[in-house]
């Protein structure tokens, strides 16, 4: 691990003033620390100086519905802090089932929201020794080898998968962050518009400007009636990083879908929200067929790579369940 | 004591050789049928278990000297190369450093087992050691690898087996004329004729199987500590073989055997990947002999899974003929195993071939490919898990091929003796075993019940039911050499030098010793995992501790036993046949009256200690002991995610008399665990463009969580099998893990109404065989 600094801030203004003193890319933020520090024990990732910010703990360690219905998540907050909430879990239960199925006790223990969001791909040769694209290279090595664990669609240069369980929900629930920047100054983003796949000029999944720092998550009050599903598909029962997971939330009136948002993880670099199939599913009664149909629609543009077809069928799948369960279908 | 030589034979996983044993003295006779047993057959508590729970076990890592200095190694990024240069002096130069050993200061180290220079100018395997930097923590260490320069040569490299046996491909090792294991291979056995059978055949049913390459990923890795006080050099090592360390240890260095000594107390598993010091342990007392420090080195994950073992990965082809009863006429095995650039030999996996079904012709081809990845090792029931899983998978579709039931299948060509050897098992239950496990399974009804079965949210999840068939030896055998002594106070401390790999070693021959001794339990110790003591013990291997050291343990006790009764004889002046230990008192056996404890005579003695040895006496001859047993497994699969999950497994195993009800479950449950991640999810990624193992981690090479084990359901037949040993006892380290991929590859094929085509059952594979 090449030698840094490390300095504490006890808030995010604090933070977005330490991080200038790093210079433009040879700081970073560390919350829980789990991705990071194992990125820069890889050599991966060697930033100069570390800003802590678990000591602003108290300033953004929170979970709050506000009057609204909207849901504050502070940056802070753990994934366990998520999973045992109790308003969470009977107002938002597709946020429970997300953070549920995440890593481990252990990681969720010290993972935090925000830091969940940025967490980098789990591509073996990104992690590995090789001098991928994605870590400054000329190449993708997985679009050609082995890319079993890898991304059905997009057109980023790089073929890996977004890891996150929360992302793909809380693009769903249409939520914000609130960015912290230099001089006092904030800005509030769509999460889902946070994400963007990697290209040549900026080769990582989301984008924050240099010296911000994320505050908040908030997600919006959803609609009276609304429901949520998120499944995840793995290969063990437990301490997987998603195959395929979908991300569905509905709005129905009368049986009738108001309004649907889709997103499914493991499937490219970012969340990937299926417009097409949000409006597909407005208006309609949602019945196993449509579900079906809506399973079909979505996969229409995927294009696997030589050995990740699998996962074209397993989202068909994970799809029609996702709907029917949010829509109350579940046996 | 007078001494004789008895010739005797040993079957070492599947292997058999010829054994001289040494005897002094008589072993007493078998615990039979009958034998009133007051300790031995209870479930008993790990002797040792405070110590594993609260962290109080000292495990290799935990052993921190003073002056230690920490090792970490760099390894060759290339799948094939030449080193040509190192130039170590940037490393030498960073806070913390205090060696930097490789080919051009460090050449001089022979690896005794492979006959190889550890240090090897050829690397014929991306992971193989090119440098080790001592230093005083590991980060240190690890930092200042990253700071050693290296030149190399590449070479053309190979990775797959079959390519690998092309007359045309790239040398795994360049001084080779070939990529074959030797000039033995392949290797052919046949009886009968195949071919005829097959002609004869009415049905015939040809499979391809694949056995993907798993890791042992033991929680401890390999390693040791090692120590030099100029006289003798200490070794801590993680081995299931104490003496093999010493005697490679000291070859390596050039020292008597009696200034190496080989400690193992607690071990985080080894599965038969630790057989001697292994490439760390020499190198850790290389370094603390040359530097005269203590020197630590432990493989980190990444480096114990690319550089440590693996079960190597097979392609094997079956064809099978019957008539239209069944009666089956050709067994024929195809079977090319990847074992990796400097393999020595080839697992059993024709071991069940040759012998688990009635059959005049067999004949099975083993072909044994080296190629530029890491040295496969042992890996529990080496070749017969793999062998098993495609012959059970192959028996299963020529089952569907006659329209008949598996099991019935099964029954119809039962053999009764051992085929190969011609001559008769000494006890083969597994017809027992086979309606046992049937009627616990439910199997009468099973095609009904996946019938009925279909449910879920979209109504794709399936059920099915598979068995398969468990043969492995298990018997052990000489040499096996234990002492013990009787302290004043009337305890015992037993002296060993087999070591405890977590399978219980310490337990059961503490209950054995107090058994015959005639102690309660608390009064019996257990010493071992310790050269500088314990007489010599065979390797922790092969499913032959138990065997091999229980009846060692149990004559030492013996012998102790009857010079103690002779003392006491002689303090009472009575005959000492008319006197017996009885939960640690003296009693007169023909009026039962209790006569004071064992103690209350020895402490007149002047501290006087009895002391005896006992050892392994030779094995039956003209016969062949085995362990035979089942395992049936209920699946469910989900035909739209393919993800498949084991809900119950039935294990029905006749290990003979079993010691320790307890640990023999412990061992059916772990082999169980671990068969279900071989058959699910375990599988080594190999990037063929370069070489690389990409999954060389415990993220992305998945095994098996605590969520993924279904409900174990164990039988414990225990009946002594009188031709083992004096305790009837087999082993039971491997039997357990044998037939569980086959019997969930066999259930996952009912389920989904179609053969599987190899392991792991990963969704890929399961939507792929669905599509």
């Amino acid at each position: 691990m090449q030698p840094f600094d490390h300095v504490s801030a006890t808030s995010a203004a604090a933070a977005v003033e330490l991080l200038q003193q790093g210079g433009p890319s040879g700081a970073r933020v560390i919350a829980g620390g789990t991705d990071l520090i194992s990125l820069m024990r890889d050599r991966i990732q060697s930033p100069r100086l570390l800003v802590n910010i678990l000591p602003a703990a108290a300033a953004l360690r929170y979970l709050r519905f506000e009057a609204d219905g909207a849901l504050r998540v502070g940056a802070l907050a753990t994934l366990a802090d998520i999973e045992r909430d109790p308003h969470i879990a009977a107002r938002l239960p597709i946020l429970t089932q997300a953070v549920r199925d995440a890593a481990t006790p252990q990681l969720r223990a010290m993972a935090t929201a925000a830091g969940n969001l940025m967490q980098r791909p789990r591509c073996w040769y990104y992690r590995g020794e090789f001098p991928c694209w994605l870590k400054g290279g000329d190449e993708c090595f997985a679009r050609d080898g082995e890319n079993k664990y890898h991304a059905i669609f997009g057109a980023s240069p790089c073929v890996a998968v977004h890891p996150s369980d929360l992302a793909p929900v809380l693009v769903a629930l249409d939520a914000e962050l609130t960015i912290a920047g230099p001089g006092g100054s904030a800005r509030t983003l769509p999460v889902e518009r946070f994400f963007a796949p990697p290209t040549d000029d900026e080769r990582i999944e989301y984008r924050l400007q240099p010296g911000e720092v994320v505050s908040e998550i908030r997600v919006p009050a959803q609609p009276a009636g609304a429901r949520g599903a998120y499944v995840k598909v793995m290969d063990r029962q437990a301490w997987a990083f998603a195959l395929v997971s979908v991300a569905a939330q509905l709005s129905e009136r009368d049986g009738v879908v108001e309004r649907a948002r889709l997103a499914l993880g493991g499937v490219a670099n970012v969340p990937w929200r299926v417009a097409a199939v949000e409006d597909l599913l407005t208006g309609q009664r949602l019945t196993p067929a449509l579900a079906a149909q809506a399973a079909e629609r979505a996969l229409e543009n995927a294009h696997p790579l030589t050995h990740n077809g699998y996962k074209v069928p397993m989202a068909r799948a994970a799809i029609r369940r996702a709907l029917l369960a949010a829509a109350g279908q579940e046996e | 004591m007078p001494v004789r030589i008895i010739t005797t034979h040993l079957e070492f996983e599947g292997r058999v050789s010829e054994q001289r044993v040494v005897m002094e003295g008589d072993e007493p006779p078998v615990w039979g049928e009958d034998a009133e047993l007051r300790i031995v057959g209870k479930p008993t508590p790990r002797v040792d278990g405070r110590e594993r729970v609260t962290g109080g076990a000292t495990y290799t890592y935990d052993i921190q000297l003073p002056g230690q200095l920490t090792a970490a190694a760099l390894r060759s990024p290339h799948a094939h190369a030449r080193v040509t240069r190192v130039d170590a002096s940037r490393a030498e130069a960073m806070p913390g450093v205090r060696a930097v050993l490789h080919r051009f200061n460090a050449g001089d180290l022979i690896d005794p087992n492979r006959d190889r220079s550890v240090f090897a100018e050829e690397l014929p395997y991306a992971g193989a050691i090119v440098a080790l930097v001592l230093a005083d923590t590991r980060e240190q260490a690890a930092d200042a690898c990253a700071a050693v320069m290296v030149e190399y040569e590449t070479l053309p490299f190979v990775v797959d087996p079959e390519a690998a046996l092309q007359p045309e491909a790239p040398r795994v090792l360049s001084d080779r004329p070939h990529n074959k294991l030797n000039d033995e291979y392949p290797q052919t056995y046949q009886r009968g004729d195949v071919d005829a059978g097959i002609r004869e055949a009415e049905v015939t049913v040809e499979a391809r199987f694949e056995t993907p390459a798993a890791m042992h990923n033991s929680m401890e890795t390999h390693g040791a500590t090692a120590q030099w006080d100029g006289r003798t050099l200490t070794i801590y090592s993680s081995t299931q073989d104490i003496f093999g360390v010493r005697r490679a240890v000291a070859k390596a260095l050039g020292l008597h055997q009696n200034q190496v000594r080989a400690i193992k107390q607690y071990m985080g598993g080894g599965f038969g990947s630790k057989f001697g010091p292994h490439e760390s342990g020499l190198l850790a007392a290389y370094a603390a002999h040359r530097l005269g420090r203590p020197v630590q080195y432990m493989l980190s994950r990444e480096d114990e899974n690319v550089a440590a073992g693996h079960r190597s990965a097979t392609i094997q082809h079956f064809r099978l003929g019957a008539q239209r009863d069944g009666t089956l006429t050709a067994i024929e095995q195809r079977t090319v195993g990847n074992l990796g650039a400097l393999a020595g030999w080839f697992p059993a996996t024709a071991m069940a071939t040759k012998e688990l079904y009635q059959c005049a012709n067999v004949r099975t081809i083993d072909e044994g490919a080296r190629t530029n990845l890491g040295p496969f090792a042992a890996f529990r029931a080496p070749g017969v898990v793999e062998g098993i899983a495609a012959m059970e998978t192959a028996v299963d579709q020529l089952a569907a091929a006659l329209g008949m039931d598996p099991l019935e299948l099964r029954l119809k060509n039962y053999a009764e003796r051992h085929q190969d050897m011609q001559r008769p098992y000494a006890r083969k239950l597994l017809r027992e075993a086979y309606e046992i496990g049937a009627e616990r399974i439910g199997w009468a009804t099973r095609d009904a019940e996946a019938r009925r079965y279909p449910k879920g949210r979209d109504g794709t999840l399936r059920r099915g039911v598979g068995m398969a068939s468990q043969l492995w030896g298990g018997d052990g055998g000489p040499p096996a050499q234990a002492q013990a002594k009787l302290l004043p106070d009337g305890t015992a401390v037993i002296i060993t030098g087999t070591q405890d790999i977590g399978t219980g070693t310490r337990t059961v021959l503490a209950q054995i010793a107090a058994e015959e001794l005639g102690l309660p339990l608390e009064a019996v110790r257990v010493e071992l995992g310790d050269t500088e003591f314990g007489l010599y013990s065979p390797p922790s291997g092969g499913s032959m501790t138990l065997a091999s050291m229980g009846p060692a343990v149990r004559m030492a006790a013996a012998e102790a036993r009857k010079d103690a009764l002779e003392i006491v004889g002689h303090l009472v002046e009575a005959p000492a046949d008319a006197l017996d230990i009885r939960d640690g008192g003296i009693v007169n056996r023909e009026t039962g009256r209790e006569m004071g404890t064992l103690g209350s005579y020895l402490e007149q003695l002047d501290g006087h200690e009895v002391t005896a040895k006992g050892m392994r006496g030779p094995n039956a001859e003209n016969v062949t002991v085995r362990t035979f047993g089942a395992q049936f497994a209920e699946v469910e699969v989900d035909l739209g995610t393919g993800q498949v999950r084991v809900r119950r497994i039935v294990a029905v195993h006749d290990c003979g008399r079993i010691v320790n009800p307890l640990t023999f479950s412990s061992q059916i449950e772990g082999g169980i665990i671990q068969g279900l991640g071989f058959a699910l999810m375990e599988q080594r990624v190999v990037d063929q463009r370069f070489g690389t193992v990409m999954n060389a981690n415990l993220e992305q090479f998945h095994i098996p969580t605590i969520r993924d084990v279904p409900e174990i359901d164990i039988v414990l037949l225990d009946r002594p099998n009188t031709y083992a040993n004096t305790l009837g006892a087999l082993g039971a380290g491997e039997p357990p893990i044998i037939p569980t991929p086959g019997a969930i590859a066999n259930a996952v094929a009912h389920a989904i109404g179609r053969p599987v085509s190899g392991l792991p059952l990963t969704p890929d594979r399961i939507l792929d065989l669905l599509k």
